[in-house]
């Protein structure tokens, strides 16, 4: 029994390292072949596969309904943007009211910067989390809608940290497919061991019923803090790598509509899906981008439309409705797609298959 | 008999008021080891107040709680929990969407000794742990017979099963004391007599006390030792069974006044 257990687990330690090399080899063929644009587009991607998952750890494992998300990746992005911008570039851009020290005289490399972004957008989501779950449902969505708004606007007013409204710029851009794609397979990693975890367990315990999961031994405000700032802390990491990858950021960035597309792509995946959510995450990323036809002026059928603005908005606003009405859980529910459902799937293939040959 | 030496838990003299509302007044119980008591009472008599101010849901406005001597009085439901005291709800509340063995690992989750760090890179111990877990409640799982139903939803179950599997997952937390809120309620005769075997057994094997609140008369009188009545808040009996059944005050209670009767 030991002896073909650890035969399995050398067979899956072999098969993941070669998965691992094999995902690599291919992000190194893009990187290479690929133009700008689409690189930068699957950048996005994997960017938002990090911060939905965090989203969905917190809003569709836990339960914990909420909608603080911008704030974080507000928090990891400038921690990220002022620890790698160098202490020229931060002189130049800070010309209305200098930058404090030591933040003036400071350029870190990209890691560390990214897991003080980590460490600090989790703790910010502890000392927010920490009160406001003692909501529930729409009154923890508001109070946490709230704070994400606090954050933006302590940052539009602290001219000597973060610039204020006229953002930074010219951050160094270190985001690359490397860095955007361990963060992805990090955050999978994390999220599959610990949904599967017997903290996880607990965590789904308290989403499905918080005065059992007490009854039976689970501390919820442990448990709740831990969704908070594990997802806080993803949405920090990715909101540094989304700061890098486009150069500029400004507090307006960050307002309700990032948050409501994280949250699309999580619903429309299934809130506790966690193949639900990449998927989402990377269908919706693209989109975003392919839809931009709908907002250019052009001529359809001899008849000119302008471009409107927002109408990619729109669209995926029908989807979502359209996705509720049908999916009420989104596309995966709370199931996940593996080998075993496409083995499932060519099961019942086979039968249906079979039974019409009879 | 001694009645606080060998006790494991004991409610002194708990009172809990709703605004202007006495819920319970100066309830007194005191529950020795493996012992199969009865709360039992007309609606709204406080039985599921007295629950709740056990297993910590309440804080009560007066009185204590001990378990095994320890004031337990306004602890949070999950270190009482944690303590040894587990119940089951009057109207099911089941980890709908986990698996039927999923609810049960739930139960063991306070005895969790690795850490979310091991949990995550799945070191010895938790992996240990975690087989270990899976082990006991494959075993509750067949005690309360429903080893066949582990990987169904919660939701999925029938009623019965919804209660058996919350019978488990209570205790799947290794209590001293179980408590049982209304375990026949919504059962057919014959899963009523089923039920009253396991907590017979689940009494003797697990080897520990039982509190029961239960309307199903059947249960009550054949299945525990001892019987406390509880009616508008206040305690009007105590005793065995038979000293139950003819007691005055409890029939009135019941069935009403003789006033009414009479007319």
């Amino acid at each position: 029994m030991t002896g073909n257990q650890s035969n399995n687990f050398m067979r899956k330690a072999v098969l993941a390292v070669a998965g691992l090399v094999l995902f690599y080899l291919c992000l190194y063929w893009i990187n290479t072949q690929w133009d700008a644009y689409k690189v930068r587009i699957l950048n996005l991607c994997a960017i938002y596969i990090g911060i939905t998952l965090g989203l969905n750890l917190c809003n569709g494992f836990a339960g914990q309904f909420s909608l603080g998300i911008a704030g974080f990746m507000a928090v990891g992005a400038y921690t990220t943007a002022l620890l790698t911008m160098s202490p020229q570039i931060k002189r130049a851009v800070y010309f209305i009211e200098p930058l404090i020290s030591p933040l003036n005289s400071i350029q870190w490399g990209f890691l560390p910067s990214l897991i003080v972004a980590g460490l600090v957008s989790g703790l910010v989501g502890f000392a927010v989390g920490a009160p406001a779950i003692r909501f529930r449902d729409d009154y923890l969505g508001i109070s946490t809608l709230g704070f994400a708004e606090i954050i933006r606007v302590v940052f539009t007013n602290t001219t000597h940290i973060t610039n204020g409204a006229l953002g930074l710029k010219g951050i160094p851009p270190h985001t690359n497919l490397y860095w955007s794609w361990t963060f992805a397979l990090l955050c999978v990693f994390v999220m599959v061991r610990l949904t599967n975890s017997s903290y996880g367990r607990a965590l789904k315990a308290i989403r499905d019923d918080e005065v059992a999961a007490e009854a039976m031994g689970v501390n919820l405000f442990y448990h709740k803090c831990l969704a908070f700032v594990v997802s806080a802390t993803m949405a920090g990491i990715g909101g540094g790598l989304l700061g890098n990858l486009i150069t500029t950021i400004d507090p307006n960035m960050f307002r309700f509509p990032l948050t409501f597309t994280v949250l699309m792509m999580a619903v429309l995946g299934g809130l506790g899906s966690i193949t639900g959510s990449v998927i989402s995450a990377t269908v919706i990323t693209i989109a975003m981008e392919a839809l931009r036809v709908l907002e250019e002026p052009r001529v359809v059928l001899g008849i000119f439309l302008p471009g409107i603005p927002g109408m990619r908005m729109v669209v995926f606003s029908i989807a979502l409705m359209l996705v509720i009405l049908f999916y009420p859980k989104g596309f995966m529910g709370d199931r996940e797609l593996g080998l075993d459902s496409f083995r499932n799937l060519a099961a019942r293939f086979r039968r249906t298959f079979s039974h019409k040959q009879v | 008999m001694s009645k606080n030496n060998d006790s494991v838990l004991v409610c002194e003299n708990i009172g809990m008021q709703f605004g202007g509302l006495a819920a319970v007044r100066n309830f007194d119980i005191s529950i020795p080891n493996r012992a199969l008591y009865g709360l039992i009472g007309p609606n709204g008599a406080g039985k599921t107040t007295v629950f709740n101010i056990i297993s910590g849901v309440l804080s009560p406005t007066a009185g204590r709680v001990k378990l095994f001597g320890e004031d337990i009085t306004g602890l949070t439901p999950d270190e009482i929990a944690k303590r040894g005291v587990a119940r089951t709800f009057q109207n099911i509340r089941l980890f709908r969407d986990l698996t039927v063995l999923d609810n049960v690992l739930v139960g063991h989750h306070l005895r969790r000794k690795a850490t979310l760090g091991e949990a995550l890179l799945a070191l010895p111990r938790y992996r240990k742990e975690e087989s270990g877990m899976m082990h006991t409640s494959r075993e509750l799982l067949e005690a309360v017979g429903l080893k066949d139903v582990a990987h169904y939803r919660a939701s999925a179950l029938p009623y019965g099963q919804q209660r058996r599997l919350e019978i488990a997952r209570a205790l799947a937390t290794k209590p001293k004391v179980l408590l049982l809120d209304e375990p026949a309620a919504g059962m057919n005769p014959a899963e009523t007599e089923q039920l009253m075997q396991l907590i017979l057994d689940i009494r003797d094997r697990f080897n520990l006390s039982i509190l029961l609140i239960e309307h199903e008369m059947k249960v009550v009188m054949n299945i525990c030792e001892h019987i406390t009545v509880l009616d508008h808040g206040e305690i009007i009996a105590e005793g065995t069974p038979s000293e139950i059944q003819s007691n005055e005050r409890v029939i009135k209670a019941y069935l009403g006044g003789g006033t009414i009767a009479r007319h």
